[in-house]
């Protein structure tokens, strides 16, 4: 096996120095955890925000001695993580809100069953969907799966929670769940190490070893969970501060505490309240929770998206008979988006009766730092060159020109932000990954039954192999009548390249057989086309063509991703010759700026014409096929 | 409404558009593919020239007669529209008439105007393939010799006005001569009236319309499945055929492939043109009508042209006998006039 460079590895310590603090973000602090828990064996599909934590294990793990990879997708990476702890090895699976929904039934069949060598799965909860299609709470997969799961408030306590979930995995016989969100994944805090141990010894797995999930271990399920509850009454991820015996309690799970301590601070009433901070979300640690409880006569509950202590503590509340007023995110925190700053502060002083501060909360409304500053709001978009910019403009236009009202089926990728300008507005749907392709089998059916639409459906080359390929056996099967595009740019580039098997790499940085999507579809015996997006006229005929054919037709455009290429590529040059470019008249300023977009092609106010920005400008040459003028020159370059 | 949407809904998806390209070419949204119209972005203008100049939006064609012929002192035909006479007439020059659908005087006439000046260059349909066939686009003639490039009949609607747009908008000839069947005459006639007050585009470099009679225009792909198409002309409705280079098709096989919007159309002799020309009906017969086109003159412009033609030798004409004979000729294309008229107000 020949070593290759692996992208995008932030720095990271892996010395042995317990004691020493280091500034480090989240999801080093993962990493970090993850050594020091002495893991065996550690995978992932990308997903944000912890996109950059099975990276960064894949580039230290041949050195540290364990095993790191990327998987195809969620459920394969848990159920990989199920293997290694079978020997007793200790494995770590990182996903993102999606990737835990994604490994549903594995968590609960593999909850039943239970594990050996202790199984730690991190879920990082994007609240405000900063990049993602949804702000789920991964919280409820605990209780429903019935395993343990924490939450760190800090960076800190996140390193510090990894290792402690192993040991609690392993006591317990049991997976155990990590919840972090954005601001724990991306944000910094001081770090003080503990000891990265020797890792020990697999275990062989004996002639009556078994992992089995099967209904009659439900009891131990449950028991299991019991003694979870157990352990967190005296866990040390739960703290109370402030005044003993508060009448007014806060309580905090993950991030909120950090938001309440400044909040208390800016009304100084840190001496007056109690703050509650939960580390140990499920099961919930009754006793030391009415502890504080039983004293209060009302209560503040600041935590990320749902309202799961809410509901959890109002129960316990209930259950003991508690008078207490119990509010949050159904009344004093919108029920919706993220924490931040200007939310908690005026729950806080709600909640207590208080004027909000005069001074203005950094970030919120009449910030100094913001104040004044003019930020246009700006969608996403796709980099300058990107290739689905072309895609999406050739599939619109096909279908326009046709006179066909077809519909088109997205997927997940940087594809979604197709649904935007960026892409033309360029699909009807979007589900979850893997959905497009099925979901256009289905509607694809209808055309045996009146329905008359064509239908296209769409997908990357990552989201191919992560949940397309069911998906496509399915509609060879049922002979659906549809167009599947796969986009392929040879990258996953939404979560910042990681490998999947198109590209012939691995997590660890060595060199593995490319498999194929085109052989791979064509062995399932479906007809498969090949087409470069940026050869827009041909690729447009092409599609035309496919929409008028009956039957299952897969067609990949390939081009790859604008990033990687502009880093092998010799850039050629494009310009805008201005004696003919048409300027105003061309459609309302500029067919290439307004409608085509790309970043690279900006709009002279000066001469009023169109002009390339020559810093963005990737030189794919692409947009001097869609001028109407042919104004846009390209010179150069490779091919 | 934008602009877009309305033309999209009371006109495309109402399957009336004929693919004239009146909303094409003045920006880069309108675009044509194998004879339909279709916008590729959504553009959020609510006042368009697109939907002015569209011959299919509605428009008050009794205030746009007016407008146009008001003051030429033609009479106003209801059949037929404005008229000032009828002639039988044909290409003098037999090299034309060898590529025309009937006697070439349309290709005749154009040439003659552009050399004599009545016009400085002319928007005509022109065949895309090599063999003078099939898949025609706009041209922008500017030569004599460009204009008989031009010749013949393809039975499929390009969006020659498309082609006429950008010539006023680029401004560089100011009697621009434009020749096209009847929808294509009525969307020039409203681009000449300047309904949209912004911008007119031009349109006073609009020199001389010469109209196309028209029964319907053909859906690309089917008549391109049909088989080469070459020569093609529709024969008198009593031999109910279409004759192609190589074949005759039975008009059975053709009428499906009639385009929609056509069947709404209820203008036969393209009645806001300066002057129309078509296949010639006369009472004595196709066996003496082939090979010869009737002329419809109805402005003073379009007199002048043709008289001076006939001094200069450009076009032959063949005398109706008496009067008899002249007013059963305009008997029969008042009557054919009406019935493609009536068979469109009563289609259901």
């Amino acid at each position: 096996m020949k070593e290759v460079k692996v992208n995008n590895v932030e720095w990271m310590t892996t010395k042995n120095e317990p004691g020493k603090t280091y500034l480090m973000q989240g999801n080093e602090a993962i990493v970090r955890g993850a050594l020091e828990g002495g893991v065996h064996f550690a995978s992932s599909y990308p997903g944000s925000p912890s996109s950059q934590v099975l990276g960064m294990l894949g580039h230290i793990a041949e050195d540290q001695g364990f095993r790191a990879e990327w998987s195809t997708n969620e459920t394969t990476a848990l159920q990989s993580c199920m293997g290694a702890s079978f020997a007793n090895g200790r494995a770590i699976c990182i996903v993102k809100q999606n990737g835990l929904l994604f490994h549903g039934d594995t968590i609960h069949c593999g909850a039943l069953g239970g594990i050996k060598g202790g199984l730690v799965i991190v879920s990082s909860d994007d609240p405000d969907s900063h990049s993602s299609t949804n702000e789920f709470d991964s919280r409820h997969m605990a209780v429903s799966a019935n395993i343990p799961m924490l939450e760190p408030a800090s960076v800190q306590e996140t390193k510090d929670m990894i290792p402690y979930a192993f040991e609690l995995s392993e006591e317990l016989g049991q997976m155990v769940l990590v919840r972090v969100t954005t601001r724990i994944c991306h944000g910094r805090g001081s770090v003080t190490l503990g000891e990265i141990p020797e890792r020990r010894p697999f275990t062989p797995i004996g002639l009556w070893d078994r992992m089995v999930g099967i209904n009659w271990l439900h009891g131990f399920l449950l028991e299991k969970l019991e003694r979870a509850r157990e352990a967190f009454e005296v866990s040390p991820f739960n703290h109370y501060t402030g005044k003993e015996g508060a009448e007014k309690l806060i309580i905090t799970g993950g991030t909120g505490m950090k938001y309440v301590q400044e909040a208390l601070e800016e009304f100084g009433k840190e001496d007056e309240v109690g703050v509650l901070s939960l580390g140990c979300l499920w099961p919930l640690p009754e006793k030391f929770i009415l502890k504080y409880l039983s004293k209060a006569s009302k209560a503040l509950i600041v935590e990320e998206v749902d309202p799961f202590l809410e509901e959890h503590i109002s129960a316990i509340a209930g259950k003991a008979k508690l008078s207490v007023d119990i509010q949050g995110r159904a009344d004093l925190i919108p029920s919706i988006g993220e924490l931040n700053p200007e939310v908690v502060f005026k729950a806080v002083g709600e909640f207590l009766g208080e004027e909000l501060p005069s001074k203005p909360v950094c970030g919120g409304e009449g910030c100094p730092a913001i104040e004044g500053v003019n930020i246009p709001a700006r969608e996403l978009t796709f980099c300058a060159g990107c290739p689905h910019r072309a895609s999406f403009f050739i599939l619109k236009q096909a279908l326009r020109m046709e006179g066909h009202k077809g519909v088109v089926m997205g997927d997940i990728g940087c594809y979604t932000m197709a649904g935007q300008r960026a892409g033309q507005y360029g699909y009807h749907f979007m589900s979850c990954m893997g959905s497009g392709i099925s979901a256009a089998e289905g509607l694809g059916q209808l055309t045996s039954y009146g329905f008359d639409q064509p239908v296209v459906s769409l997908c990357g080359d990552s989201t191919f192999f992560h949940s397309v390929v069911p998906g496509l056996i399915n509609a060879k099967m049922n002979e659906a009548n549809i167009l599947h595009i796969v986009l392929d740019n040879s990258a996953t580039a939404m979560t910042g390249f990681q490998p999947h098997p198109g590209t012939g790499q691995t997590a660890m940085g060595f060199e593995t057989e490319k498999i194929s999507i085109q052989a791979l579809c064509e062995s399932l015996g479906c007809r498969v086309w090949k087409a470069d997006p940026f050869d827009v006229e041909n690729t447009k005929n092409l599609i035309c063509e496919l929409i008028g054919m009956k039957g299952l037709k897969v067609l990949i455009l390939e081009q790859p991703c604008a990033t990687l290429a502009a880093k092998t590529r010799k850039k050629k040059k494009v310009w805008v010759d201005t004696d003919i470019c048409r300027g105003a008249n061309c459609g309302c300023d500029g067919y290439c700026s307004r409608v085509w977009g790309c970043p690279g092609n900006i709009w002279d106010f000066e001469k009023d014409c169109a002009a390339i920005d020559e810093v963005v400008c990737v030189g794919c040459g692409a947009c001097a096929s869609i001028c109407p003028s042919g104004a846009i020159k390209v010179e150069g370059g490779d091919e | 409404m934008y602009s877009i949407f309305e033309i999209e809904r009371k006109v495309v998806d109402a399957g009336i558009c004929t693919n004239c390209g009146a909303c094409q070419g003045m920006c880069p949204y309108w675009k044509s593919h194998e004879g339909r119209t279709f916008v590729d972005y959504d553009c959020d203008r609510k006042e368009g020239r697109c939907k002015y100049f569209c011959p299919r939006m509605p428009a008050d064609l009794d205030a746009l007669r007016e407008k146009l012929f008001g003051s030429d002192g033609c009479e106003i035909i209801p059949e037929i529209g404005p008229f000032r006479a009828l002639y039988l007439s044909r290409a003098a020059d037999p090299e034309i008439r060898k590529n025309a659908q009937h006697g070439g005087t349309m290709t005749a006439l154009v040439e003659f105007a552009l050399a004599e000046g009545f016009i400085d260059a002319a928007v005509l349909s022109k065949a895309g393939k090599a063999d003078g066939t099939l898949d025609p686009a706009g041209f922008l003639a500017t030569s004599p010799a460009d204009v008989r490039s031009c010749g013949g009949s393809s039975f499929q609607i390009p969006p020659t006005l498309a082609v006429l747009n950008e010539a006023l908008a680029a401004d560089e000839y100011k009697k621009i001569g434009v020749v096209g069947t009847p929808c294509k005459a009525l969307a020039v006639a409203k681009m000449k009236a300047k309904p949209y007050a912004d911008n007119d585009n031009h349109a006073d470099n609009i020199g001389m319309v010469f109209g196309l009679f028209c029964g319907w225009g053909l859906d690309w792909k089917g008549l391109a499945a049909l088989g080469d198409a070459g020569h093609v002309d529709i024969l008198p409705s009593k031999y109910h055929r279409m004759d192609m280079d190589d074949r005759q098709v039975d008009l059975d096989e053709v009428l499906p492939l009639v385009r929609n919007a056509c069947k709404y159309c209820d203008d036969m002799t393209a009645e806001f043109a300066d002057l129309s020309v078509g296949g010639a009906r006369s009472s004595e017969g196709w066996d003496v009508d082939q090979g010869w086109n009737q002329l419809i003159v109805r402005t003073e412009k379009g007199q002048k042209l043709v008289d001076l033609a006939r001094e200069k030798g450009v076009l032959e004409f063949r005398e109706f006998g008496d009067e008899e004979a002249a007013a059963a000729a305009m008997d029969k294309l008042m009557r054919a006039s009406a019935s493609k008229r009536a068979k469109a107000l009563s289609i259901e």
